[in-house]
């Protein structure tokens, strides 16, 4: 298995090394520099783009930050005056992190509470009405579902403050709420699914005829059995989190990453866009690669190689 | 089946505990916890509190609101000493002195001294600050050479002996007054800035200030700080607010919301038609004119043929109803267009609005419009004739603004064909600068209020007359104001006047709207000085009943 590790962490700079040589090319493209302002005389503008390294060669330029990323100096923000990207990065990555969290905690604990409730109730009312509601909670996005929040539950009934962060626990409680419906959805459905075969393995028959009550046998043997495909999902829904949480955080104030990220880009602040896309990357490799030995652990089926 | 209904039971109850509580006011919120507070809103995070190098608006209404100049401008939008006792200049008006007023003290306590003026213009035309702003000071001796890369900062005009400033001008500026009310030259002390190094205004506690607020609570990132009276202002005593609640808020309608709510004392309503009409009968709003005009630039490099041609020209400005333009594109937020400089921009001599008094008297004529079109073809010996307007793909008016513009210029001029062209806002930058337009339609906001941060733009060989044409009234006029008149405000707001003449006689280009916001504010709240360029919000004697 750690021969397994190391080659895949191989692969993840490898990979990460092909994202900043993509961005970094794809960046080039995009019109404009990062000194708009149609005031700066010729002059001016030239000045500055030495001072920032522009006005180099692009090769010189593209070798000159693989440089400074393997030494861990991912350049200074052109918006953000003086502030280094690592810094930017490290003060708002753990409020994505904790928003992105409590979101898949909440999502995943709610999915498989309603996913085997559905199973239980196969066909029934309850199976009826939580299918619909998954189904609602997959196919609207997270941002729509954050703006009604808003409308609801801030300024209908205004239980909850509808902007900003770290003030109190309140504040992350409705876009954690509108980025959990997804991955609750999700779960949900998976969990469903995989209960009901579950509940009609020849395990769960055997159980059955030892005399163990339902519960016993939901919560010992077929919940078990139904968690390994959630696990697999929790990579990929980790990914939608990272994704989804830039437009919530836009939605409600939150100086996140991917707030960041999103004004960064008409900015053409070069050096956050491209610290923030290696990072999201290398999240994103991370997680896949967490999910696939969480896997390996939970059924001893699958082999890694 | 007892699990599910105890885990729902259970759910349904942190719902209502959490939500009463919360609704009981016992935590969470930005609550009420002084109603003498005044809260503010920005619709964008601040980026930097750094003097120098800021360029963004909302930043800027922090760094102006924490920090003092050698003016101020005042509620009748005149600069007034601040933390200067007098400025004098020369009789050729090459040469300002400013005596600095007694005893005055940043915010740590330390003496606040000449010297740290002239470090703060240094520092701003320095290349190795890379500020862009370091052409604002353009026109200070060799300000110009060393933000090139060409001389020492020593050498700057601007120089510190005893509590004594002066300025040494290479030419006479109208606006050099302005320029010492601006955040971007406030003072900056050595000493402070090279120990905090690279963290020096990245947040509240690596800043140093000198105005009536600190700043407290900013570290960089986080949406939410605030001002706390500055003790160590020189005029604390007027600063009658303890305490300002900044947050930013980025959606304009939850913004709104909160304002109604009492959370925030001030938000804008004027993002967008939809906002702004939901909103303009409450008996709360004001007026606050923007000072950024819209006008549509002509390509008069020959390029297109019909462009240089004046009596094409002139149908097209002829066929421009600014008025309807106006309604249909801003819902009525913004104002038709009398001129190149917008109203709110500044005052003449004789206190008069300056658009209002340059206006040269742009109409709209279909008729005659008509008939200069078909004159203008016959001259160019063609029948039909085609032009692309360029215009902002990110800009919320500028669909409709095109859509407007081609609907009736093709209605009213037969044989015209308009095509539209959509690029992002830098694109069109690139476009304009490299005359790669037909038709563009240009946005410019003042950096001070006088007539020429307008009147520079369309100088023959001026680097933002993207239409490249050659007017020789206008010329003779603006070069005239800025220099026989630069310190004889009537006689230059009449040069002015014979500038807008000329551009009109010539129809070099076209002017669309004045663009306005409207807010909403609080009542109760009095005091806050509204400025079109430069500070755009300054809190010093804001209160709050």
């Amino acid at each position: 298995m750690w021969k397994y590790i190391l080659k895949r962490l191989a692969l993840l700079l490898f990979t990460l090394f092909l994202v900043i040589t993509v961005t970094f090319f794809l960046m080039q493209i995009m019109p404009g520099t990062p000194f708009n302002n149609p005031k700066l005389t010729p002059e001016a503008l030239a000045q500055l783009k030495t001072t920032y390294g522009l006005d180099l060669p692009l090769w010189q330029q593209y070798w000159n930050y693989l440089v400074g990323a393997l030494h861990g100096d991912f350049g200074t923000s052109f918006q953000y005056q003086n502030q280094s990207v690592s810094m930017l990065i490290g003060q708002r990555l753990p409020v994505s992190a904790q928003l992105g969290a409590q979101a898949l905690v909440v999502g995943v604990i709610a999915g498989l509470i309603m996913g085997a409730a559905s199973a239980r109730n196969k066909n029934n009312k309850i199976d009826g009405t939580l299918g619909i509601v998954s189904t609602l909670g997959i196919s609207v996005p997270s941002f729509i579902l954050g703006i009604v929040l808003v409308y609801l539950f801030g300024f209908k009934w205004p239980l909850f403050p509808v902007s900003g962060w770290g003030d109190s626990f309140s504040q992350s409680i409705l876009p954690t709420i509108a980025l959990a419906v997804s991955p609750a959805a999700v779960t949900t459905r998976f969990v469903r699914s995989e209960m009901i075969e579950a509940l009609s393995s020849d395990y769960v028959q055997l159980a059955k005829a030892k005399g163990l009550s339902p519960k016993e046998i939901v919560n010992k043997h077929a919940y078990r059995n139904s968690m390994i495909p959630v696990l697999t999902l929790i990579g990929p829904m980790a990914a939608g989190l990272l994704t989804g949480s830039t437009l919530i955080e836009q939605i409600f104030s939150i100086p996140g990453i991917g707030q960041q990220f999103v004004l960064s880009i008409p900015s053409k602040d070069f050096p956050v866009i491209m610290g923030t896309t290696v990072v999201y990357a290398a999240m994103l490799m991370v997680m896949i690669l967490i999910t696939d030995i969480l896997t390996a652990i939970i059924d001893p089926r699958v082999r890694l190689q | 089946m007892d699990t599910w209904k105890k885990v729902a039971i259970g759910a349904a109850a942190v719902v209502v505990v959490v939500g009463g509580t919360r609704a009981a006011g016992l935590w969470g919120g930005s609550g009420s916890s002084n109603n003498k507070n005044l809260s503010f809103q920005l619709p964008t995070p601040i980026q930097t509190l750094d003097i120098s190098k800021n360029t963004d608006t909302y930043s800027g209404t922090i760094i102006g609101n924490s920090g003092a100049n050698l003016m101020r401008v005042d509620k009748k939008g005149d600069a007034q000493p601040e933390l200067a006792k007098s400025v004098k200049h020369s009789k050729d008006g090459l040469t300002y002195t400013v005596v600095l007023k007694d005893n005055l003290k940043w915010s740590d306590g330390s003496k606040l001294t000449a010297k740290d003026f002239v470090y703060s213009w240094q520092r701003i035309v320095d290349p190795k600050t890379a500020s862009q702003y370091a052409y604002l000071a353009s026109g200070v001796q060799n300000a110009d050479k060393i933000a090139g890369g060409k001389g020492d900062v020593d050498t700057l005009g601007v120089t510190a002996k005893g509590n004594t400033i002066t300025f040494n001008l290479e030419r006479p500026l109208p606006q050099f007054e302005y320029l010492l009310t601006f955040s971007n030259f406030m003072p900056q002390k050595e000493s402070f800035v090279n120990k905090e190094g690279k963290k020096y205004a990245t947040t509240a506690a690596t800043s140093l200030y000198s105005g009536p607020y600190k700043v407290e609570g900013w570290n960089g990132t986080n949406n939410k700080f605030k001002l706390v009276k500055n003790d160590n202002y020189w005029d604390a005593k007027n600063v009658k607010t303890k305490q300002v609640d900044v947050q930013v808020v980025q959606k304009p309608d939850t913004a709104v919301q909160l304002y109604k709510q009492g959370k925030i004392d001030r938000v804008s309503i004027a993002n967008t038609p939809e906002l702004y009409n939901a909103n303009k009968n409450n008996k709360d709003v004001v007026k606050a004119p923007e000072a950024t005009a819209a006008y549509l630039q002509y390509n008069q490099t020959g390029k297109n043929k019909f462009l240089s041609n004046a009596k094409i020209r002139e149908a097209l400005n002829l066929a421009t109803n600014r008025k309807e333009l106006t309604n249909q594109v801003t819902s009525g937020i913004s104002t038709a267009a009398t001129g190149l400089a917008p109203e709110g921009l500044a005052k003449t001599t004789s206190g008069e609005d300056l658009a209002k008094y340059v206006a040269p008297g742009y109409k709209f004529d279909a008729t005659a419009a008509k008939k200069a079109f078909e004159e203008g073809l016959k001259e160019l010996g063609e029948t039909k004739a085609t032009f692309t307007i360029t215009s902002d793909a990110d800009s919320p008016a500028a669909k409709s603004t095109l859509d407007y513009l081609q609907g009736s210029w093709e209605k009213a001029l037969p044989g015209l064909k308009i095509n539209q062209k959509f690029v992002p806002f830098s694109q069109r930058i690139k476009d304009s600068q490299s005359q790669n337009f037909d038709i563009v339609v240009s946005l410019w906001g003042g950096d001070y209020p006088e007539g020429s941060t307008y009147y520079d733009i369309f100088k023959s060989g001026a680097s933002n007359n993207n239409g490249q044409f050659k007017n020789e009234a206008y010329n003779t006029a603006v070069k005239e104001a800025e220099s026989t008149n630069a310190l004889n405000p009537s006689a230059r707001d009449k040069n002015y006047k014979d500038a807008e003449a000329a551009l009109l006689k010539d129809n070099n280009f076209n002017p669309l709207y004045f663009r306005s916001g409207y807010s909403l504010q609080n009542p109760d709240v009095s005091g806050i000085i509204l400025n079109t360029t430069g500070l755009n919000q300054d809190w010093k004697s804001a209160v709050k009943k």
